[in-house]
């Protein structure tokens, strides 16, 4: 039996939604888990069959992460916890200090990046070569790097501390900040200057005028990426800075001990803490994200 | 008064030769039009003109002065490119006015100004459209309008309707001509199609390999091309043109596969050799078969007014003749060829023109 076009058609459409249901739900499902154990009290944690949705919901994992974190915690069972945490915790302290570490480092790394970006773009500042060493500087894994950069912070006293994070995180993140701009600005056609040009404007006013409202969107949608790789970087910030300068994955991976294993509910809470920037970042840009991540905004 | 002169311009991409030594001398007032192939050299003579590159010897003259190291927009130039290059986050009347903002020319006037060229060109309904809601044929149209609009001496129009269907092409060739009239201002431009040259242009200046192979008058060019590169070039249909050999045989011949032709008393000193015979479609004369050397028409292509004759040849490309439309042939029919000595063009080996 044979199917016309539209009955295939229908069928290959299920088939896709199915599909991206499944994974949907696979990608969301880490999330909702997070969600969900944060407000569990402590015995539900581990408890099997596992509880999906508590019914004894709670704002104790909150409190004790955010609020109590110099108080022993009132509930007698998670004391041993409580003590074992208590003087090493300081969130507020770790979230200032990530806003304050990704946000200038990611700023810079846009700033300086979409310029290098233009004129690698424009004026090949930069050979084919150079652009693709430049990337490889990702490709080297970070804890190779990690023995010589802290001898040499230590002499130059940036071992632990905000500047030397700043400038580790911006440069590692200008490869992409460069590579994610060029492919914005290469799609600005070089006529479009031109024009400008021609009509009177100087190089500044032509890359304020028309340069820049084209490419907005694409440097914002480059600015949330690297902001989301700097603000849960972890193993730079365990090995280069961390009994001065806190920040917010070390301070997560805190909530673990050798007997105690994962205090899973506080854990949770503090990442939904850490989350909810990064989704109120997002919002906040959002008319700017589609167009930035679909790369294709400039119509001829 | 405005003249662009442009002495021994030359332009080189490492190894390559983009411009060899180009003299030109564009009038005041003039409309000339830069054509060749792509690849010939004249968007890269219109970019230099115009200040994004460079020459890499030689001087560009406005108005007498050396303008070489002037910034594009300190040039008294207008431009329209290929792509429109509409700023596509300004809506039309914004896009209209940026030249004059960059003058600094006064609110009230910028409005009264891009009125009057918004009428000019026909495109008032549009002001307050985005670019991306215009079609091509618009989008050109506000191109010239936000060039008008600055009021420069000397326009440069780089493939400007390349980018349109057939149709429009012809509607925006028009409207260039008329804007040219009223004007009276100097307009370069750049274009691969013989025919908007044909058209356009007060002269015509062609192009080929970075250098310039011929100019005049578009009739000039048509009736007297200086080598096979030009009489291919110009023409639709294009020139008959026959690989073959010239040959002294008692009188002088041309022989190849599918033609011999006995050429006139002016030629008779040709020497012999490889060589070329051209013959425009409209100069060749069809008469029915009458004991002379016939051949067979292949293709009828009826036209209206003309009707378009294909004969096949040794040769790739057929030969064509045109004929009164009223004339009626069918396919297949034996006919006998004629050739007035008068429309012959004979090139040598090296595809230059013989002149008798």
């Amino acid at each position: 039996m044979s199917m016309t076009m539209t009955q295939k058609r229908n069928v290959f459409s299920v088939f896709r939604y199915f599909v991206l249901t499944i994974w949907l739900l696979i990608v969301a499902f880490p999330i909702f888990w997070m969600v969900s154990t944060s407000f569990k009290p402590d015995r539900e944690w581990f408890s099997w069959p596992p509880v999906y949705i508590t019914e004894n919901a709670t704002l104790q994992n909150y409190l004790t992460v955010w609020t109590d974190f110099n108080e022993y915690s009132t509930n007698e069972e998670t004391k041993e916890l409580g003590q074992y945490t208590q003087s090493l915790q300081r969130p507020w302290e770790a979230l200032g200090n990530s806003t304050l570490i990704a946000g200038i480092a990611t700023l810079l790394a846009v700033l300086f990046g979409s310029v290098l970006a233009y004129g690698v773009s424009r004026h090949q500042i930069l050979s084919e070569k150079r652009m693709f060493q430049l990337l490889m500087l990702r490709m080297v894994p970070p804890i190779v790097l990690i023995a010589p950069i802290s001898l040499w912070y230590r002499q130059i006293g940036l071992l632990d501390s905000i500047p030397g994070l700043v400038i580790l995180y911006f440069l590692t993140s200008l490869p992409y900040a460069v590579w994610m701009s060029k492919s914005f600005i290469d799609e600005v056609p070089r006529e479009m200057e031109h024009a400008a040009e021609i009509l009177g404007a100087s190089r500044w006013r032509t890359i304020w005028e028309v340069v820049l409202p084209l490419v907005r969107s694409g440097l914002v949608a480059t600015f949330l990426f690297i902001l989301i790789l700097t603000w849960s970087e972890y193993l730079l910030a365990l090995l280069l800075s961390k009994t001065d300068v806190l920040t917010l994955p070390i301070e997560l991976s805190k909530y673990q001990g050798s007997t105690e294993g994962r205090v899973y509910g506080r854990q949770a809470a503090l990442s939904v803490g850490i989350t909810i920037p990064l989704v109120f970042v997002g919002l906040l840009i959002r008319k700017h994200l589609a167009r930035g991540f679909s790369f294709g905004m400039v119509r001829r | 008064m405005s003249r662009i002169e442009l002495t021994n311009l030359r332009k080189e991409y490492g190894n390559v030769v983009a411009v060899n030594d180009l003299n030109l001398t564009i009038e005041d007032g003039e409309f000339i039009v830069l054509v060749g192939p792509s690849g010939c050299g004249k968007t890269t003579t219109l970019r230099m003109i115009a200040g994004f590159e460079d020459p890499t010897a030689g001087e560009i003259r406005l108005d007498g002065s050396i303008v070489n190291d002037l910034e594009p927009r300190d040039r008294d130039l207008g431009m329209v490119f290929q792509s429109h290059a509409l700023f596509p986050h300004k809506n039309v009347a914004d896009n209209i006015v940026f030249g004059l903002r960059m003058q600094k020319v006064g609110k009230e006037e910028q409005r009264r100004k891009m009125h009057e060229v918004a009428e000019l060109v026909r495109i008032s309904h549009l002001l307050a459209k985005m670019p991306g809601q215009c079609s091509g044929g618009e989008s050109q149209r506000i191109a010239l309008a936000r060039t008008l609009v600055t009021e420069p001496s000397n326009f440069l129009l780089d493939e400007p309707l390349s980018s349109l269907d057939a149709k429009l092409r012809r509607e925006l060739r028009a409207e260039c001509d008329r804007l040219h009239e009223q004007l009276q201002k100097t307009f370069v431009y750049v274009t691969h199609d013989q025919e908007e040259a044909m058209t356009l242009a007060d002269r015509i200046v062609v192009m080929d390999a970075g250098e310039i192979v011929q100019m005049g008058s578009p009739i000039d060019i048509y009736s007297n091309p200086v080598s096979y590169f030009v009489a291919d070039f110009f023409g639709n249909p294009a020139m008959n043109l026959i690989e073959g050999e010239f040959v002294q045989n008692g009188s002088a011949e041309f022989r190849s596969d599918s033609f011999t032709v006995s050429l006139p008393e002016k030629y008779k000193d040709i020497s012999p050799g490889k060589g070329t015979f051209g013959i425009r479609p409209e100069n060749v004369q069809v008469s029915k078969a009458n004991g002379g050397d016939t051949r067979n028409i292949g293709l009828v292509e009826p036209l209206g007014k003309d009707t378009l004759l294909y004969f096949e040849t040794a040769a790739e490309r057929p030969f064509v003749a045109i004929v009164e439309g009223t004339e009626s042939h069918s396919s297949g029919e034996p006919v006998e060829l004629s050739f007035p000595g008068d429309n012959m063009f004979l090139f040598d080996g090296t595809g230059d023109r013989i002149r008798a």
